[in-house]
């Protein structure tokens, strides 16, 4: 209870509004990358099923689209922790 | 982990990332002061000298041990995996060592940071005795050590792009082909800002991934101390074991792949464009 009067106060608001800014752009960005992931591994045991002799050729090319596509949520909080300090 | 042994003090998990000066070395405006990273970094530097020696130098024998096995499968990933792949046939005796380095290199600076090591700002008494604390802390999660890596290989793939091909052929190859002249004043700005983007994306990747793999697992155990609670330590416990395997098993040598992948690829796009 004490930390909800606490936000009443104007510094205290800015804070809730910087905090809930901080998840939401985190969490929109793990959205993407979420879906983004959930596509490469579905095609990739897609591929696997229809050509099982392709595995190791497509194992290289799926984890570096697993890097690529995973590294937009860090950008993601990169920016919201830049935002969430500097601003 | 310096927060276990000071569990009544503000948790902050930030406070893990703060470099202190351990010994100062100022050259004019260059801060070059030792401080947690860079004894991370030599760290890092000596396991990979000493694992690349140890490895693949002596003792070989057509019948392998277990030892030039291991070394062999090394060399092997990264031959089949990332260089022969993406770099041009005759770049390959130039740039495959640089690749394989980097990939060794990585790897090992990213796993020892999640070995905890007496390298920490924190004391704690241990019988009268003042010793460091255990604490995990990587070199690569920290943007100047990325950032460094990452300018080598920005900085090979435009000197070996314009050492094969001259520097009007590699900067033409920039633009792809058969773009009307109109829009050229709008492609040639965006091509140019996206090379100095994969600058950007290649150290931030890197650098965000092993960030936040550390700060993942200190605000799991800091929950505990957050709302100094009991019940907590088991679900904090388990969830902060759980991201640590995470990132030891797959993140670890993922980076350190998709890096060593990534310098390949832009220095072999840039030996030949055409591709």
């Amino acid at each position: 209870m004490d930390i909800l009067l606490a936000q009443t106060t104007d510094a205290g608001l800015a804070d809730l509004g910087k905090a809930i800014a901080f998840g939401v752009g985190v969490g929109l960005g793990a959205v993407g990358a979420g879906i983004g992931l959930g596509t490469i591994f579905g095609s990739m045991i897609q591929a696997v099923a229809r050509q099982p002799e392709l595995r190791g050729e497509l194992t290289g090319i799926q984890w570096l689209g697993f890097a690529l596509v995973e590294a937009v949520v860090f950008y993601a909080l990169l920016g919201a922790l830049l935002a969430f300090v500097l601003v | 982990m310096s927060f276990v042994f000071a569990a009544e003090s503000d948790f902050d998990p930030q406070h893990e990332f703060i470099l202190e000066e351990w010994i100062p070395l100022h050259l004019g405006p260059l801060d070059m002061s030792v401080n947690k990273a860079v004894v991370y970094l030599w760290v890092g530097g000596f396991l990979t000298i000493f694992l690349g020696i140890w490895l693949m130098r002596f003792g070989l024998s057509l019948r392998p041990n277990r030892r030039q096995t291991t070394g062999e499968s090394i060399y092997e990933l990264v031959q089949a995996q990332i260089a022969e792949s993406s770099l041009p046939r005759k770049a390959l005796h130039l740039w495959f060592p640089y690749v394989a380095s980097l990939f060794l290199f990585i790897w090992i600076l990213n796993i020892v940071g999640f070995v905890p090591l007496p390298i920490s700002n924190d004391t704690f008494d241990f019988f009268g005795v003042e010793l460091p604390t255990l604490g995990i802390y990587a070199a690569t999660a920290n943007l100047s050590v990325t950032l460094a890596l990452a300018l080598i290989t920005f900085g090979a793939t435009h000197v070996e792009g314009i050492r094969y091909n001259g520097p009007s052929r590699y900067f033409k190859s920039w633009i792809p082909e058969g773009v009307p002249k109109p829009l050229l004043a709008l492609i040639v700005p965006l091509e140019v800002i996206s090379q100095f983007m994969r600058l950007i994306s290649l150290s931030v990747r890197l650098f965000a991934n092993m960030l936040a793999g550390h700060m993942l697992i200190l605000v799991m155990l800091g929950l505990i101390f957050i709302f100094s609670s009991w019940v907590l330590i088991p679900i904090s416990v388990v969830a902060g074991t759980a991201i640590y395997l995470f990132e030891v098993g797959i993140v670890v040598t993922i980076q350190a792949f998709v890096f060593a992948l990534l310098s390949a690829i832009y220095i072999g796009a840039a030996i030949e464009p055409q591709h």
